[in-house]
Protein backbone atom coordinates (compact mmCIF):
# COMPACT_ATOMS: atom_id res chain seq x y z
CA UNK A 1 0.00 0.00 0.00
CA UNK A 2 1.12 3.54 -0.29
CA UNK A 3 0.76 6.22 1.47
CA UNK A 4 1.38 10.01 1.25
CA UNK A 5 1.52 11.98 4.44
CA UNK A 6 1.54 15.73 3.88
CA UNK A 7 2.91 17.85 6.94
CA UNK A 8 5.98 16.42 8.83
CA UNK A 9 5.37 17.38 12.48
CA UNK A 10 5.92 15.21 14.96
CA UNK A 11 2.34 12.80 13.79
CA UNK A 12 3.67 13.03 10.72
CA UNK A 13 7.10 11.34 11.82
CA UNK A 14 5.52 9.04 13.88
CA UNK A 15 2.96 7.67 11.37
CA UNK A 16 5.73 7.57 8.74
CA UNK A 17 7.93 5.02 10.78
CA UNK A 18 4.74 2.98 11.79
CA UNK A 19 3.85 2.83 8.26
CA UNK A 20 7.18 1.92 7.27
CA UNK A 21 7.69 -0.87 9.49
CA UNK A 22 4.80 -2.68 8.18
CA UNK A 23 6.36 -2.32 4.56
CA UNK A 24 4.20 0.36 3.44
CA UNK A 25 5.20 2.52 0.97
CA UNK A 26 5.54 6.30 2.02
CA UNK A 27 6.67 9.52 0.86
CA UNK A 28 5.94 12.19 3.72
CA UNK A 29 5.94 16.32 2.53
CA UNK A 30 7.20 19.06 4.50
CA UNK A 31 8.85 22.08 3.76
CA UNK A 32 9.46 23.84 7.47
CA UNK A 33 13.62 24.60 7.60
CA UNK A 34 13.38 23.83 11.20
CA UNK A 35 11.40 20.48 10.99
CA UNK A 36 13.69 18.91 7.93
CA UNK A 37 16.74 18.81 10.04
CA UNK A 38 14.44 16.47 12.86
CA UNK A 39 12.89 14.39 9.76
CA UNK A 40 16.20 13.58 8.79
CA UNK A 41 16.90 11.83 11.48
CA UNK A 42 14.03 10.30 12.36
CA UNK A 43 13.29 8.53 8.56
CA UNK A 44 15.30 7.74 5.44
CA UNK A 45 16.38 10.50 3.08
CA UNK A 46 14.21 9.00 0.12
CA UNK A 47 10.69 8.91 1.98
CA UNK A 48 11.13 13.14 2.16
CA UNK A 49 10.04 15.58 0.45
CA UNK A 50 10.66 18.88 0.66
CA UNK A 51 7.59 21.51 -0.46
CA UNK A 52 4.49 23.01 0.80
CA UNK A 53 2.28 20.20 1.39
CA UNK A 54 -0.64 21.92 -0.14
CA UNK A 55 1.06 22.67 -3.74
CA UNK A 56 -0.76 20.57 -6.06
CA UNK A 57 2.59 20.73 -8.14
CA UNK A 58 4.16 19.41 -4.70
CA UNK A 59 1.29 16.91 -4.18
CA UNK A 60 1.91 15.49 -7.46
CA UNK A 61 5.73 15.53 -7.92
CA UNK A 62 5.78 13.78 -4.49
CA UNK A 63 3.32 10.41 -6.23
CA UNK A 64 -0.24 11.75 -5.34
CA UNK A 65 -1.43 9.77 -8.24
CA UNK A 66 0.12 6.54 -6.96
CA UNK A 67 -1.45 6.61 -3.60
CA UNK A 68 -3.77 4.59 -1.95
CA UNK A 69 -4.46 6.89 0.65
CA UNK A 70 -3.40 10.65 1.68
CA UNK A 71 -3.15 11.81 5.55
CA UNK A 72 -3.33 15.40 5.96
CA UNK A 73 -1.64 16.09 9.39
CA UNK A 74 -0.53 19.67 8.84
CA UNK A 75 -0.87 21.75 12.25
CA UNK A 76 -3.16 23.89 10.29
CA UNK A 77 -6.75 22.60 9.71
CA UNK A 78 -7.57 24.74 6.86
CA UNK A 79 -4.58 23.36 4.99
CA UNK A 80 -5.72 19.68 6.22
CA UNK A 81 -8.90 20.40 4.75
CA UNK A 82 -7.73 21.92 1.45
CA UNK A 83 -5.07 19.03 1.22
CA UNK A 84 -7.88 16.56 1.20
CA UNK A 85 -9.97 18.59 -1.13
CA UNK A 86 -7.33 18.63 -3.67
CA UNK A 87 -6.04 15.10 -3.00
CA UNK A 88 -9.53 14.10 -4.24
CA UNK A 89 -10.55 16.73 -6.90
CA UNK A 90 -7.43 16.57 -8.64
CA UNK A 91 -6.29 13.23 -8.19
CA UNK A 92 -8.65 11.26 -7.45
CA UNK A 93 -7.18 10.02 -3.82
CA UNK A 94 -9.01 6.54 -3.22
CA UNK A 95 -8.66 7.75 0.80
CA UNK A 96 -8.27 11.00 2.61
CA UNK A 97 -7.73 11.21 6.48
CA UNK A 98 -7.49 14.37 7.81
CA UNK A 99 -5.96 15.59 11.63
CA UNK A 100 -8.18 18.37 13.35
CA UNK A 101 -6.27 20.64 15.29
CA UNK A 102 -8.82 22.31 16.87
CA UNK A 103 -11.47 20.65 17.97
CA UNK A 104 -13.93 23.91 17.34
CA UNK A 105 -12.77 23.41 13.44
CA UNK A 106 -14.21 19.37 13.41
CA UNK A 107 -17.68 20.93 11.76
CA UNK A 108 -16.16 20.87 8.54
CA UNK A 109 -13.91 17.65 8.75
CA UNK A 110 -16.36 15.85 6.41
CA UNK A 111 -18.35 15.23 2.41
CA UNK A 112 -17.74 19.16 2.29
CA UNK A 113 -14.43 18.67 1.90
CA UNK A 114 -14.25 15.51 0.58
CA UNK A 115 -12.36 13.91 4.03
CA UNK A 116 -13.37 10.46 4.28
CA UNK A 117 -11.88 10.38 7.63
CA UNK A 118 -11.17 12.82 10.64
CA UNK A 119 -9.20 12.10 13.60
CA UNK A 120 -9.82 14.66 16.27
CA UNK A 121 -6.91 14.50 18.92
CA UNK A 122 -8.07 16.57 21.62
CA UNK A 123 -11.14 14.57 21.15
CA UNK A 124 -9.81 10.97 21.00
CA UNK A 125 -7.52 11.46 24.02
CA UNK A 126 -10.50 13.32 26.34
CA UNK A 127 -12.65 10.08 25.12
CA UNK A 128 -9.81 7.81 26.56
CA UNK A 129 -9.21 9.78 29.90
CA UNK A 130 -12.97 10.34 30.10
CA UNK A 131 -13.22 6.15 29.82
CA UNK A 132 -10.32 5.71 32.26
CA UNK A 133 -11.89 7.20 34.95
CA UNK A 134 -15.37 5.78 34.36
CA UNK A 135 -14.75 2.54 33.34
CA UNK A 136 -12.04 2.27 37.04
CA UNK A 137 -10.00 -0.64 37.11
CA UNK A 138 -11.17 -2.66 33.52
CA UNK A 139 -8.99 -3.04 31.40
CA UNK A 140 -9.34 -3.12 27.65
CA UNK A 141 -7.36 -6.42 26.09
CA UNK A 142 -8.37 -6.03 22.45
CA UNK A 143 -10.91 -4.64 20.87
CA UNK A 144 -12.49 -5.99 17.86
CA UNK A 145 -15.02 -4.93 15.18
CA UNK A 146 -13.00 -1.16 15.06
CA UNK A 147 -13.38 -1.20 18.71
CA UNK A 148 -17.59 -1.16 18.33
CA UNK A 149 -16.73 -4.52 21.03
CA UNK A 150 -14.02 -4.84 23.27
CA UNK A 151 -12.51 -8.07 25.60
CA UNK A 152 -12.23 -6.39 29.14
CA UNK A 153 -10.66 -7.55 32.11
CA UNK A 154 -11.89 -6.13 35.43
CA UNK A 155 -11.71 -6.91 39.04
CA UNK A 156 -14.70 -7.06 41.17
CA UNK A 157 -14.25 -4.85 44.01
CA UNK A 158 -15.89 -4.88 47.86
CA UNK A 159 -19.13 -3.12 47.98
CA UNK A 160 -19.99 -3.46 44.67
CA UNK A 161 -23.39 -4.07 43.47
CA UNK A 162 -22.87 -6.84 41.36
CA UNK A 163 -21.91 -9.17 44.05
CA UNK A 164 -24.14 -11.72 44.95
CA UNK A 165 -26.39 -11.30 41.83
CA UNK A 166 -26.89 -14.62 39.48
CA UNK A 167 -25.10 -13.33 35.91
CA UNK A 168 -28.43 -14.43 34.33
CA UNK A 169 -29.90 -11.36 36.33
CA UNK A 170 -27.69 -8.77 35.45
CA UNK A 171 -29.60 -8.05 32.55
CA UNK A 172 -26.63 -8.03 30.55
CA UNK A 173 -27.55 -10.49 27.53
CA UNK A 174 -27.59 -7.96 24.55
CA UNK A 175 -24.35 -6.54 25.39
CA UNK A 176 -22.27 -8.07 27.42
CA UNK A 177 -20.90 -11.51 27.95
CA UNK A 178 -18.87 -12.78 31.22
CA UNK A 179 -16.34 -15.43 29.65
CA UNK A 180 -14.27 -16.40 32.51
CA UNK A 181 -14.24 -15.35 36.60
CA UNK A 182 -11.00 -15.94 37.94
CA UNK A 183 -10.89 -16.51 41.46
CA UNK A 184 -7.69 -17.32 43.95
CA UNK A 185 -6.29 -18.03 40.40
CA UNK A 186 -8.50 -20.76 39.27
CA UNK A 187 -10.36 -19.97 35.96
CA UNK A 188 -13.74 -21.51 35.87
CA UNK A 189 -16.28 -21.16 32.77
CA UNK A 190 -19.42 -19.17 33.82
CA UNK A 191 -22.42 -20.64 33.81
CA UNK A 192 -26.31 -18.66 34.35
CA UNK A 193 -26.45 -19.08 38.12
CA UNK A 194 -22.78 -18.06 38.99
CA UNK A 195 -22.27 -15.28 41.31
CA UNK A 196 -19.77 -12.97 41.62
CA UNK A 197 -17.39 -12.52 45.02
CA UNK A 198 -15.63 -9.32 46.05
CA UNK A 199 -11.17 -9.86 44.28
CA UNK A 200 -12.81 -11.88 41.69
CA UNK A 201 -11.76 -10.87 38.12
CA UNK A 202 -13.77 -11.65 35.03
CA UNK A 203 -13.59 -11.50 31.53
CA UNK A 204 -15.75 -10.41 29.34
CA UNK A 205 -16.65 -9.46 25.71
CA UNK A 206 -18.95 -6.26 25.57
CA UNK A 207 -20.35 -3.92 23.35
CA UNK A 208 -19.50 -0.12 24.13
CA UNK A 209 -22.90 0.37 26.05
CA UNK A 210 -22.37 -3.54 27.83
CA UNK A 211 -19.21 -2.27 29.08
CA UNK A 212 -20.47 0.59 30.78
CA UNK A 213 -23.37 -1.70 32.22
CA UNK A 214 -20.63 -3.80 33.44
CA UNK A 215 -18.97 -1.18 34.92
CA UNK A 216 -21.76 0.02 36.58
CA UNK A 217 -22.27 -2.86 38.23
CA UNK A 218 -18.63 -3.28 38.90
CA UNK A 219 -18.14 0.26 40.56
CA UNK A 220 -16.73 0.90 43.79
CA UNK A 221 -19.71 2.31 46.15
CA UNK A 222 -19.79 6.07 46.11
CA UNK A 223 -19.60 7.99 48.90
CA UNK A 224 -20.80 11.85 48.74
CA UNK A 225 -17.77 13.54 48.55
CA UNK A 226 -16.99 16.28 51.12
CA UNK A 227 -14.58 19.07 50.89
CA UNK A 228 -11.22 18.97 53.44
CA UNK A 229 -9.97 16.94 55.08
CA UNK A 230 -11.41 13.45 55.83
CA UNK A 231 -13.31 13.09 59.04
CA UNK A 232 -11.53 10.50 61.69
CA UNK B 1 -27.36 44.24 0.96
CA UNK B 2 -25.18 42.32 3.79
CA UNK B 3 -21.42 41.22 3.03
CA UNK B 4 -19.24 39.33 5.85
CA UNK B 5 -15.32 39.79 5.18
CA UNK B 6 -12.95 37.51 6.88
CA UNK B 7 -9.57 38.92 7.46
CA UNK B 8 -9.43 42.54 7.98
CA UNK B 9 -5.52 43.23 6.96
CA UNK B 10 -4.64 46.39 4.60
CA UNK B 11 -7.70 44.67 1.68
CA UNK B 12 -9.92 43.35 4.06
CA UNK B 13 -10.10 46.92 5.89
CA UNK B 14 -9.97 49.06 2.47
CA UNK B 15 -12.75 46.38 1.64
CA UNK B 16 -14.96 46.93 4.87
CA UNK B 17 -14.61 50.65 4.07
CA UNK B 18 -15.68 50.48 0.72
CA UNK B 19 -18.44 48.72 1.04
CA UNK B 20 -19.97 50.61 3.96
CA UNK B 21 -19.60 53.78 1.96
CA UNK B 22 -21.97 52.49 -0.74
CA UNK B 23 -24.29 51.91 2.14
CA UNK B 24 -24.10 48.58 2.92
CA UNK B 25 -24.23 46.29 6.25
CA UNK B 26 -20.85 45.12 7.21
CA UNK B 27 -19.05 42.40 9.29
CA UNK B 28 -15.09 42.34 9.61
CA UNK B 29 -14.17 39.14 11.23
CA UNK B 30 -10.46 38.59 11.89
CA UNK B 31 -9.08 36.82 15.15
CA UNK B 32 -7.33 39.83 16.29
CA UNK B 33 -8.47 42.54 17.66
CA UNK B 34 -5.64 44.70 17.05
CA UNK B 35 -6.68 44.27 13.11
CA UNK B 36 -9.68 46.59 13.73
CA UNK B 37 -7.55 49.32 14.07
CA UNK B 38 -7.22 49.41 10.20
CA UNK B 39 -10.38 50.30 9.82
CA UNK B 40 -11.15 53.95 8.56
CA UNK B 41 -12.50 56.02 11.65
CA UNK B 42 -15.54 57.04 9.80
CA UNK B 43 -16.02 52.98 9.29
CA UNK B 44 -19.67 52.17 10.77
CA UNK B 45 -20.11 48.39 10.62
CA UNK B 46 -19.84 45.47 13.28
CA UNK B 47 -16.43 43.96 13.89
CA UNK B 48 -16.70 40.13 15.19
CA UNK B 49 -13.22 38.86 17.16
CA UNK B 50 -12.84 35.24 16.27
CA UNK B 51 -11.16 32.25 13.95
CA UNK B 52 -13.17 32.45 10.24
CA UNK B 53 -13.32 28.61 10.27
CA UNK B 54 -15.56 28.40 13.65
CA UNK B 55 -19.14 27.70 13.26
CA UNK B 56 -19.69 30.30 15.74
CA UNK B 57 -18.36 32.92 14.90
CA UNK B 58 -19.68 32.58 11.30
CA UNK B 59 -23.11 32.21 12.30
CA UNK B 60 -22.54 35.20 14.47
CA UNK B 61 -21.76 36.90 11.52
CA UNK B 62 -25.11 36.72 10.18
CA UNK B 63 -23.89 34.32 7.55
CA UNK B 64 -27.38 32.81 6.80
CA UNK B 65 -28.57 36.14 5.94
CA UNK B 66 -25.36 37.37 3.88
CA UNK B 67 -25.43 38.32 0.73
CA UNK B 68 -21.88 38.07 -0.24
CA UNK B 69 -18.75 36.86 1.42
CA UNK B 70 -14.90 38.06 0.79
CA UNK B 71 -11.80 35.78 2.67
CA UNK B 72 -9.63 38.21 2.19
CA UNK B 73 -6.78 36.69 5.17
CA UNK B 74 -2.79 36.33 4.09
CA UNK B 75 -3.56 32.18 4.11
CA UNK B 76 -5.26 31.35 0.68
CA UNK B 77 -5.74 28.06 2.00
CA UNK B 78 -7.26 29.72 5.32
CA UNK B 79 -9.25 31.79 2.25
CA UNK B 80 -10.47 29.06 0.54
CA UNK B 81 -12.12 26.95 3.52
CA UNK B 82 -14.28 29.80 4.68
CA UNK B 83 -15.13 30.95 0.80
CA UNK B 84 -15.46 26.67 0.17
CA UNK B 85 -18.09 26.82 3.46
CA UNK B 86 -19.71 29.69 2.71
CA UNK B 87 -20.75 28.68 -0.65
CA UNK B 88 -21.82 25.13 -0.15
CA UNK B 89 -22.77 25.02 3.51
CA UNK B 90 -24.75 28.17 3.97
CA UNK B 91 -25.06 28.79 0.16
CA UNK B 92 -24.00 32.26 0.01
CA UNK B 93 -24.82 33.74 -3.24
CA UNK B 94 -21.72 35.40 -3.83
CA UNK B 95 -17.97 34.50 -2.67
CA UNK B 96 -15.02 36.11 -3.59
CA UNK B 97 -11.46 34.79 -2.20
CA UNK B 98 -7.89 36.00 -2.01
CA UNK B 99 -5.05 34.92 -3.40
CA UNK B 100 -2.18 35.99 -1.33
CA UNK B 101 0.91 33.76 -2.63
CA UNK B 102 0.60 33.32 -6.03
CA UNK B 103 2.18 29.87 -6.18
CA UNK B 104 -0.99 28.89 -4.37
CA UNK B 105 -3.52 29.79 -7.18
CA UNK B 106 -4.27 26.56 -8.58
CA UNK B 107 -5.62 25.61 -4.78
CA UNK B 108 -7.72 28.34 -5.03
CA UNK B 109 -8.85 27.52 -8.75
CA UNK B 110 -9.32 23.75 -7.57
CA UNK B 111 -12.06 24.99 -5.34
CA UNK B 112 -13.92 26.97 -8.19
CA UNK B 113 -13.95 29.95 -6.50
CA UNK B 114 -13.91 33.73 -7.70
CA UNK B 115 -10.60 34.82 -6.99
CA UNK B 116 -8.45 38.42 -6.77
CA UNK B 117 -5.01 38.30 -6.48
CA UNK B 118 -3.60 41.22 -5.23
CA UNK B 119 -0.02 40.69 -5.39
CA UNK B 120 0.07 39.14 -9.26
CA UNK B 121 -2.27 41.91 -10.21
CA UNK B 122 -0.36 44.67 -8.70
CA UNK B 123 2.94 43.45 -10.15
CA UNK B 124 1.13 43.23 -13.98
CA UNK B 125 -0.51 46.59 -13.49
CA UNK B 126 3.14 48.02 -12.59
CA UNK B 127 4.97 45.78 -15.55
CA UNK B 128 2.47 47.40 -18.08
CA UNK B 129 2.90 50.98 -16.86
CA UNK B 130 7.02 50.43 -16.85
CA UNK B 131 6.84 48.96 -20.84
CA UNK B 132 3.96 51.19 -22.47
CA UNK B 133 2.90 54.25 -20.41
CA UNK B 134 1.01 55.47 -24.05
CA UNK B 135 -1.80 53.18 -23.78
CA UNK B 136 -3.99 53.05 -20.60
CA UNK B 137 -5.76 50.15 -19.72
CA UNK B 138 -9.91 50.43 -18.93
CA UNK B 139 -10.97 47.47 -18.24
CA UNK B 140 -9.19 43.92 -16.43
CA UNK B 141 -11.26 40.90 -16.75
CA UNK B 142 -10.70 37.83 -14.39
CA UNK B 143 -6.80 38.08 -13.10
CA UNK B 144 -5.68 40.11 -16.09
CA UNK B 145 -4.71 37.78 -18.50
CA UNK B 146 -7.86 39.53 -20.45
CA UNK B 147 -8.19 43.55 -20.82
CA UNK B 148 -9.77 46.50 -22.51
CA UNK B 149 -7.00 48.82 -23.41
CA UNK B 150 -7.47 52.42 -24.96
CA UNK B 151 -4.83 53.72 -27.97
CA UNK B 152 -5.21 56.89 -29.48
CA UNK B 153 -4.52 56.46 -33.47
CA UNK B 154 -1.38 58.41 -34.90
CA UNK B 155 -1.11 60.50 -38.07
CA UNK B 156 0.44 57.87 -39.74
CA UNK B 157 -2.78 55.44 -39.67
CA UNK B 158 -4.54 58.32 -41.24
CA UNK B 159 -6.81 56.67 -43.83
CA UNK B 160 -5.96 53.15 -43.71
CA UNK B 161 -8.90 50.28 -42.19
CA UNK B 162 -9.40 49.05 -39.01
CA UNK B 163 -8.77 46.05 -40.71
CA UNK B 164 -5.46 46.75 -41.92
CA UNK B 165 -4.11 47.82 -38.64
CA UNK B 166 -5.39 44.85 -36.62
CA UNK B 167 -5.80 41.98 -39.53
CA UNK B 168 -1.98 40.57 -38.83
CA UNK B 169 -2.22 40.85 -35.01
CA UNK B 170 -3.52 37.94 -32.87
CA UNK B 171 -4.77 38.44 -29.34
CA UNK B 172 -6.58 41.70 -29.92
CA UNK B 173 -10.01 42.36 -30.76
CA UNK B 174 -11.31 45.79 -31.56
CA UNK B 175 -13.88 46.73 -29.08
CA UNK B 176 -14.86 50.21 -29.76
CA UNK B 177 -13.96 53.08 -31.67
CA UNK B 178 -14.49 56.34 -30.73
CA UNK B 179 -14.59 59.97 -32.77
CA UNK B 180 -15.25 63.28 -31.69
CA UNK B 181 -17.08 62.05 -28.46
CA UNK B 182 -19.48 59.12 -30.30
CA UNK B 183 -18.66 56.01 -30.08
CA UNK B 184 -19.34 52.89 -33.03
CA UNK B 185 -19.07 49.30 -33.06
CA UNK B 186 -16.02 48.66 -35.05
CA UNK B 187 -15.91 47.20 -38.34
CA UNK B 188 -12.65 46.19 -40.24
CA UNK B 189 -13.76 48.44 -43.31
CA UNK B 190 -13.90 51.12 -41.14
CA UNK B 191 -11.52 53.97 -42.02
CA UNK B 192 -9.55 55.49 -39.35
CA UNK B 193 -8.73 58.99 -38.53
CA UNK B 194 -6.01 60.58 -36.32
CA UNK B 195 -6.88 61.03 -33.01
CA UNK B 196 -9.58 58.31 -33.04
CA UNK B 197 -9.65 56.63 -30.05
CA UNK B 198 -9.46 52.89 -30.18
CA UNK B 199 -10.71 50.08 -27.35
CA UNK B 200 -9.33 46.81 -27.79
CA UNK B 201 -10.04 43.76 -26.15
CA UNK B 202 -6.00 41.77 -25.64
CA UNK B 203 -3.76 39.90 -23.54
CA UNK B 204 -0.74 41.56 -22.49
CA UNK B 205 1.22 40.61 -25.57
CA UNK B 206 -1.33 40.95 -28.12
CA UNK B 207 -1.47 44.61 -26.85
CA UNK B 208 2.47 45.23 -26.71
CA UNK B 209 1.83 43.51 -30.63
CA UNK B 210 -0.38 46.64 -30.72
CA UNK B 211 1.66 49.40 -29.98
CA UNK B 212 4.37 48.17 -31.63
CA UNK B 213 2.70 48.28 -35.03
CA UNK B 214 1.19 51.41 -34.39
CA UNK B 215 4.49 53.27 -33.72
CA UNK B 216 5.84 52.25 -37.20
CA UNK B 217 4.66 53.86 -40.70
CA UNK B 218 1.80 52.43 -41.59
CA UNK B 219 2.47 49.89 -45.53
CA UNK B 220 1.44 52.54 -48.43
Amino acid sequence: MNVLISGGGRTGARLANLLLNQNYKVRLIENRRELLGYLHQELPTEVIYEGNPVDPSVLEAAGVREVHALAAVTSNDSTNLAICYLGKTLFDVPRTIARVNNPNNAWLFNENFLVDVALNSADVFAHLIQEEMSLGDMMTIFKIRRGNYSVIEEKVPAGAKAIGIQLKDMDLAEHCVIAAIIRDGVMTLPRGDSTLKAEDEIIAVASAEGAQKLSDLLAYPVYPMRNGKKKE
Amino acid sequence: MNFIVVGCGRVGAELCYHLFKRGHQVVAVDINKEAFNRLHPDFRGRTLEGEGLAEGVLERAGIHEADGLAAVTNSDTLNAVVAHAARIIYNVPNVVARNYDPNLRPVIEAFGLQTVGSTYWGAQRVEELLMSPSQRMVYSAGNGEVEVYEVQIPEAWDGHTLGELLEPLKQCYPVALSRAGHSLLPESTMRLQARDMLDVSSTFEGIGTLTARLSQKAEA
